[in-house]
């Protein structure tokens, strides 16, 4: 325990340099803006940011990207209080009562609650990652091909479960994005697949331009496909002396917060989109403990505080699967994979022996990254507010064409725009059609390495499939997959089961 | 069942379809030895496996099921706008490697804007040149993305 917080302080020692600072800030802000402006999540926001990060150490590129991610769950509140928009989709449960309470012309004080309550979650989420990880990194050491395949299935089949809309959908997805992880060069024997004599694809389909088409273009099409009245939608923008919470309201949200952070720490170690399920897991709960829960949804703090420290806390947690099993849960750090990568940084259990500059100046700088987001999301709501001032019209062109010049940046190939944009076309037709995405996203990412895990499970085990299940961790890993491929059935079942029970005339 | 169903449902099935169709005439090898093919083979069959069962699903499903109700409150597309706005983004891709990079932003932010609802013509210049201009000094002179410089070699 001593050792990981030594090993934290030499961390401090490498975020606090002037260079890793100045990023972490950039971050800071780049993911604020990110959260607040329609059209960008922190998926399409990090893949963006990607090529800007290629002159730097992975340190320091590291440390702004993860920046965006967490800074974009501030941002995100935002536009769901003052607007009633979520900037990404771990705010939608903020717009309930974060709205109402602007309405009622305490905007200032549901913004100030909301950067209390992330910084309170994320620097004890930071606490927890810095004695979980180094512990379950060695566990994960024992990890082989068969443990790495299952688990990587069990992640599919549980993000394709909690995602919300059709689990059969979301599978299909899933599959869908392991297909176009097959294009290119077969990862084991070199051979081409899938190319059809294109140069272009031989390295595969880039995952930027999934990342951004589907979750960038495909939600600012989403917009543009909005009548008139809704483009021009008015915001709230708060003073400065209305940002002070009262002393009722921060002992109404305490234990909300600490609530919270706990419920989006465990949320955030297990696979599937964990800001979005944390937020809606800590709004639930405490409605249900209140002593007043017919205030919410007409306004009450609890319901603001608890779901945003909880979305910021399973944000933070989210990297200890990417850092220490190599292993993302949640679409953006299926990006911030595909990041480190890039630059030449493989995660899992040998990161922290090989790469502990980068593990321990990141976990760092997220501490030091929380307390530039709350100084900056308290003085300056007022100013990133005046930013949604901006009509949409006049946002979403400009949104458009930093897309465009994002993505040419990454390769310098105007093939990748017209992909990004083919995705983007995709991405629209999805939201639709309620297809998610973002089991496409993890599994395209993932694919590859699952394959591989897959094909060398065979060769160890000489072609017998009963190697998955004599491995303890595989088989506790397919047990699990089961157990949530069986969850829609055993729903559906129970809800006849109690229709039966308490309406046995069989009507609705 | 749903238009929307039916159509992604069908869709995804010949999707699969021709994806193990294609990995079929690559190498599978054996279990032991797993070859090219034999992952997205699998992949093509998973995924038309599922999509015959949504399929399936999604028939029997009856009409009071909330799946096969249409979602409350869907907003109207504007599908003009949409089709205009995105014709206009594909079309800039065409014109970017002919003009260059701020010629082409210049006319797309235009387009867009337009398209959009901006009517006013002083606006619309003000807006789409100097977005232009920044973007080129931003993008091209200072982070040095070698984007298209086009006929007029910028």
């Amino acid at each position: 325990m001593f050792e990981s917080l030594g090993y934290l302080f030499n961390g401090f020692g490498i975020a606090l340099t002037a260079g890793n600072l100045f990023y972490c800030l950039v971050g800071a802000i780049a993911g604020t803006l990110v959260g607040i402006l329609p059209g960008l999540g922190p998926i399409a926001g990090i893949a963006l940011l990607i090529p800007a990060t290629f002159s730097l150490d992975p340190t320091a590129a590291i440390i702004m990207l993860a920046g965006v991610y967490y800074g974009a769950m501030y941002g995100g509140s935002t536009t769901s209080i003052l607007l009633n928009v979520p900037g990404e989709t771990a705010s939608v449960i903020t717009c309930i009562d974060g709205y109402q309470m602007a309405q009622k012309g305490r905007a200032g004080q549901a913004l100030a609650i909301c950067a209390i309550g992330s910084f309170i979650a994320g620097s004890i989420a930071i606490m927890g990652m810095v004695f979980l990880a180094p512990p379950l990194a060695e566990a994960a050491l024992a990890f082989g091909p068969p443990e790495y395949f299952s688990l990587m299935l069990c992640g599919f089949v549980v993000l394709s479960n909690v995602t919300g809309g059709s689990f059969l959908k979301s599978l299909m997805m899933a599959v869908i994005g392991l297909i176009i992880g097959t294009v290119g060069l077969d990862p084991v024997t070199g051979d081409y697949r899938f190319t059809f004599g294109f140069t272009y694809l031989l390295g595969g389909i880039e995952f930027v331009a999934v990342a951004i088409g589907l979750f960038g273009i495909g939600e600012v099409l989403n917009n543009v496909a909005q009548t008139r009245e809704l483009l021009d939608r008015r915001v709230i923008v708060p003073r400065l002396r209305d940002l002070y919470p009262t002393l009722d309201d921060l002992r109404r949200s305490i234990g909300s917060i600490l609530r919270g952070t706990g419920i989006g720490f465990g949320v955030g170690l297990v696979p599937g989109p964990a800001p979005v399920i944390a937020t809606y897991a800590s709004y639930m709960v405490e409605k249900r403990i209140s002593n007043h829960p017919d205030e919410f949804g007409k306004g009450a703090i609890e319901g603001v505080a608890g779901p945003e420290s909880a979305n910021n806390a399973a944000c933070q947690s989210a990297f200890i699967p990417l850092f220490v099993l190599g292993i993302p849960f949640a679409p953006p750090t299926a990006v911030l994979l595909g990041a480190l990568l890039i630059h030449g940084v493989a995660p899992g259990p040998t990161m922290l022996s090989e790469h502990p500059g980068v593990f321990w100046g990141v976990i760092a700088s997220m501490y030091i990254g929380n307390f530039i987001l709350l100084v900056l999301n308290l003085p300056f709501v007022p100013l990133f507010a005046n930013i949604l001032r901006i009509p949409k019209r006049i946002l979403l062109p400009l949104v458009m064409l930093f897309c465009l010049t994002g993505m040419f940046s990454v390769n310098n190939s105007l093939h990748d725009i017209w992909l990004m944009l083919l995705f983007g076309a995709l991405g629209f037709i999805m939201r639709k059609w309620r297809y998610e995405a973002a089991p496409l996203l993890l599994a395209l990412v993932l694919g590859p390495k699952m394959e591989v895990a897959f094909r060398q499970s065979l060769m160890i085990s000489h072609g017998d499939f009963a190697l998955f299940l004599t491995r303890p961790f595989s088989c506790a890993f397919l047990a699990v997959t089961l157990l949530f491929l069986c969850l829609p059935g055993i729903k559906a079942a129970w809800k006849g089961i109690g229709r039966r029970l308490f309406n046995p005339e069989g009507g609705e | 069942m749903k238009r929307a169903d039916a159509i992604g449902g069908l869709i995804l099935f010949l999707f699969g379809g021709m994806v193990a169709g294609l990995a079929f005439r690559m190498p599978l090898g054996t279990f032991r030895l797993p070859g090219t093919g034999l992952f997205p083979f699998a992949l093509g069959l998973l995924l038309m496996s599922l999509a015959a069962l949504f399929l399936l699903s999604r028939a029997l499903a009856s009409k009071t099921d909330p799946k096969n109700r249409p979602p409350p409150g869907e907003a109207e597309i504007d599908l003009r706008q949409l089709l205009l706005f995105f014709g206009a983004t594909l079309f800039s891709l065409f014109l970017l490697p002919l003009l260059g990079y701020p010629a082409a932003t210049f006319l797309l932010l235009f387009f867009l804007l337009r398209t959009l609802g901006i009517r006013t013509w002083g606006l619309l210049l003000i807006l789409s040149l100097s977005v232009a201009a920044l973007s080129h000094l931003f993008f091209v002179e200072w982070l040095k993305i070698p984007l298209p410089k086009g006929w007029i070699g910028l």
